[in-house]
Parts: structure tokens; sequence; C-alpha cells
């Protein structure tokens, strides 16, 4: 019987797999997602060691709907500066009036990580967590000022006084540009991060409703999240991670979104709750990056002020 | 630097000539290390797109290579799942946590078979596709997955029992009258 089981596997593998071919243009392919998941994997390292450039590319993607399509730039370089100030004009004129937080829970290589996010204006916050529930890094800032505290090595940094670039426009259509827009603001080490906290906003809710519009996205009943109503989000088959959003009916705000990365991604799988919070005084405080006692300030290097590939 | 961007070119080349002979065999132990066509070539490309970051310093053999790292991202992403299928209802709604299997449909006890392999932990998977689609040795097995070539035969072991015991059901079945799959 034994020996009949084997057969019958061996039998049974090459009836599935018969009409298998390998399409095509496989080497291609693996260029363009190395590329992105390099942006990708950058932007998670960015996450950790500075979660504001993560923030700040994707409040700009989104707010502005004019950035440049990094992910087909081969050697992209990200100038925090220049992001700092762009994301600060952008939510400006999104008008934001409320702060998002976010409870965000990462499960990728390393194990799991949690941080908590906040975003109101040209301020924001991120709190990353060690699988072991230690804080590793605290990172924020505002369009002028962005601040560092690294609790592994004890020491903040920073950096004062930012300049600006200008941007060409994008000639993508709405369609091209939502989708564009959507990968990066679902894409995997940047939810955290993204949009969804960084504005109120007009520009995520226009984002949502443009991506649906163009089958990027599509409704799928309501739902309710943590005893809330909500609409429910999915991304359309085929996309490179799966995408769900649960949003307010009312205002579509979100308020849950989970990343699944395709199988054999490298990509983290990630969960955010987000909750968006009138902007009183005690809830402001919660953009401020304390200071430990006891950490020691260092220099704002140049590892730390842009990510280069 | 014409004389890089040559040699970068031709390392592409070299690759691709490569792929355009061994992508099938290798697409196929991919869809039946992932369970599905579709995952099977996302995983098929992942393993590209490593191979890729080392081609021009890569000096051994692509295949062993690329059939290790199948391996490796297979056992890796179903463990990933585990662990984040436990996570709280986060995942409840909406996230769906392993690849859909093709609607293969149960024609015979090959195709169960072939189903319930999906099913195993995805070392005694590998373990089954390595030894009964690649034709690999348990040592060699072992060589691909990085562990004791002990880890593989016991691994392989539970893995056949169980198929022996689906395959006790679906005689039993059978002599009954039942036939659970559609016999077509």
């Amino acid at each position: 019987m034994n020996t009949d089981v084997e057969d019958l596997l061996r039998q049974g593998m090459l009836r599935y797999t018969a009409e298998l071919r390998a399409p095509a243009g496989m080497v291609r392919v693996a260029e363009r997602r190395r590329r992105r998941r390099r942006l990708a994997q950058q932007s998670v390292t960015a996450m950790a060691a500075l979660a504001a450039c993560a923030l700040v590319v994707l409040a700009v993607a989104t707010s502005s709907g004019a950035h440049r399509d990094v992910t087909e730039k081969p050697t992209p370089t990200i100038d925090t500066a220049y992001l700092i100030k762009r994301v600060a004009s952008a939510l400006s004129a999104a008008g934001s009036v409320e702060i998002a937080q976010l409870t965000v829970i990462s499960d990728g290589h390393d194990g799991t990580t949690t941080a908590s996010e906040w975003s109101y204006g040209d301020q924001w916050r991120s709190l990353v967590y060690a699988p072991s529930g230690q804080p590793i890094f605290d990172a924020g800032g505002t369009s002028s000022t962005y601040t560092l505290v690294n609790y592994s090595a004890r020491t903040w940094a920073r950096q004062r006084g930012v300049a600006g670039q200008t941007e060409p426009p994008s000639p993508r259509s709405g369609c091209e540009q939502a989708s564009a827009d959507l990968s990066l603001l679902l894409r995997p080490g940047l939810l955290s991060t993204g949009p969804a906290a960084s504005s109120l906003s007009a520009s995520v809710v226009k984002l949502l409703r443009t991506a649906i519009s163009c089958g990027t996205l599509t409704e799928a009943g309501q739902q309710h999240v943590d005893g809330i109503a909500a609409t429910k989000l999915t991304s359309s088959r085929g996309s490179l991670i799966s995408e769900t959003i649960w949003v307010s009916p009312t205002t579509y705000l979100p308020i849950r979104v989970v990343i699944r990365p395709a199988p054999g991604s490298p990509a983290a799988a990630q969960a955010a709750d987000i909750t968006w919070l009138k902007p009183s005084a005690q809830n402001r405080a919660a953009l401020t990056v304390p200071i430990p006692a006891g950490f020691r300030q260092v220099p704002f290097g140049p590892n730390v002020r842009t990510i280069t590939p | 630097m014409a004389g890089d961007r040559s040699t970068a070119d031709r390392s592409t080349a070299e690759l691709e000539r490569f792929l355009a002979e061994r992508a099938d065999h290798l697409l196929r132990t991919a869809a039946l290390l992932a369970g599905s066509r579709e995952a099977g070539q996302d995983l098929l490309q992942t393993a590209i797109e490593r191979l890729l970051r080392r081609w021009r310093r890569f000096d051994g053999d692509p295949e062993g290579y690329l059939r290790r790292t199948l391996c490796n991202l297979a056992i890796d992403g179903s463990r990933r799942a585990d662990r984040w299928r436990s996570k709280e209802g986060l995942l409840q709604a909406g996230l769906r946590q392993t690849p859909a299997p093709d609607a293969a449909s149960d024609v015979d006890l090959r195709d169960a078979l072939v189903r319930l392999l999906w099913k195993l932990p995805p070392r005694q998977r590998a373990v089954l596709v390595l030894r009964y689609w690649e034709q690999l040795t348990d040592a060699e097995a072992a060589e691909v997955l990085g562990c004791p070539e002990g880890t593989v035969k016991s691994a392989g072991s539970r893995g056949l029992a169980r198929m022996r015991e689906l395959a006790d059901d679906w005689n039993d079945t059978a002599a009954a009258g039942g036939g659970w799959g559609k016999q077509s």
C-alpha cells in the first residue's frame, strides 16, 4: 500500500502540474518587483530607524496626488527635509482638523512588532515597539523639526530648518494615479505611517472613492468593527498584496486596514486600527516625542537624514 | 561604463536562458509547495528575484538555489501565516490566510492526495515534494531544507502516513459504494 500511495502521489503531482507553463518575462517581472520591494523594505527600515520618512512620503502621495512614481525609479533618494516640507504644505491644503491615532501590528521575518502612530496637520509621531514590548524608536516632528529617539542606543537626535525642492507634475490619469497612490498607501511597511493616519481628510477619502470608481477597491458590504458599523473595501483580485479597509459609512474615513502580502513575499502582514481624535490639548500632547532622562544627544547623521538604496 | 553594462546584460540574458529551460519545472515545484498555481507562480517570481540580486556574482547551481529558496519561502510563508492566524480579531474579516487551492476536482485518489499534500505541515509537504516530485534522496532533500537527514525521514514518514490514511478511507468509501470524489 505504501508504494501504491507513493506512486499515486507522484501521478497526482504530474496531473496537477501537467499544464503548468511558466509565463515569459519572469526575469523582467522579477526586476520590477525587486525594485518595488527594495523600496518597500527601505520604507520598513525607515519606519524602524526613521518613521518620519514613511509618513511624509505617503502623505505627499495622497495629499498632493502629484508625486513621482518612485516604484519605477531604480535608485531613488528620499530627502527627508524635502518631504517634510512637501507634506506640510499638502496637509495644510487638505485642512486637517482631527488627529489620527493608529495601533499597528506588523508580522514580519523579525517577529511581531507593534507601533503607535499619531498625526495632526504637519505634526506626527511614530512609536515603534519590539516584539518584547520595549520601545525601539520614537520619531516625530513638524514641517520644520524632526526628532528621533533611539531606545536601543539610548540616544536622540533633532534636526531643525529644512529645505525643499520642486517636483514635476505627474502625467498620470486619475485612475492610474489613484492606483499608484493606493499601492503606496497600502504597501507593507508603510501602512502604519500611511496617509490613513497622516491626513483626515479629504485626500484619503478622495483616494478611496477614486479607487472604488476605478475598480481598484470594491465595496464588500457592511460589517461591524469593534461594534462600530463600517463599510468593507477589498482590493481587486490579482493584486500583489491583499488589502482590506473598513471605512466609516458616514465619513468614509478608514478605521481599520489589514494587509496580507502575497504568499512568498518577504513583506510583512500588517493590521492597523485607526481612531480619529478631536484635537484637544490632551490629544495633541501625544504628538510630542519625549526625550527620556539620561539619553544622549547625537548629531543628525546623513544616514538618518536621507535614505539611499 | 559600457563594459559594466554589457556584463549586466549578458548576465541577465544567461538567467533568461536558464529559465527558458527550467522555469516550467520550477513553477510546478513551486505550485506543489505553495498549494495553488497562482501562489506557486508568485513563489517562483520571488525566488527569481532573490537569485537576481546575486546573479552577477552567482557561482553555483541556479536550479539548486531556486529550489532551496522555494522550499524556504514556502515553509516560512506557512509559518508566518500560522502565526498571523493566531492573532486576534483584526484578521477575522476579509483576510484570507492561505491561498485557496485551485478548484481541482477530486476526480480520483490521485487528486485527493495532492489536495491533502497542501494540508500537511509545511516541512512535511516540502519533503514529499522533494522526494516524490523532485526525486531527491533523503540526504539531498536534507541539504535543500538545511536540516538533518533524520528530520527529513521522519517528516516524510509522517506525511506518507497521512496519505495512507486518506487512501484507506478512500478505498473504504469506494468499497461501500459512496465514492467521495466526483467520478468523471
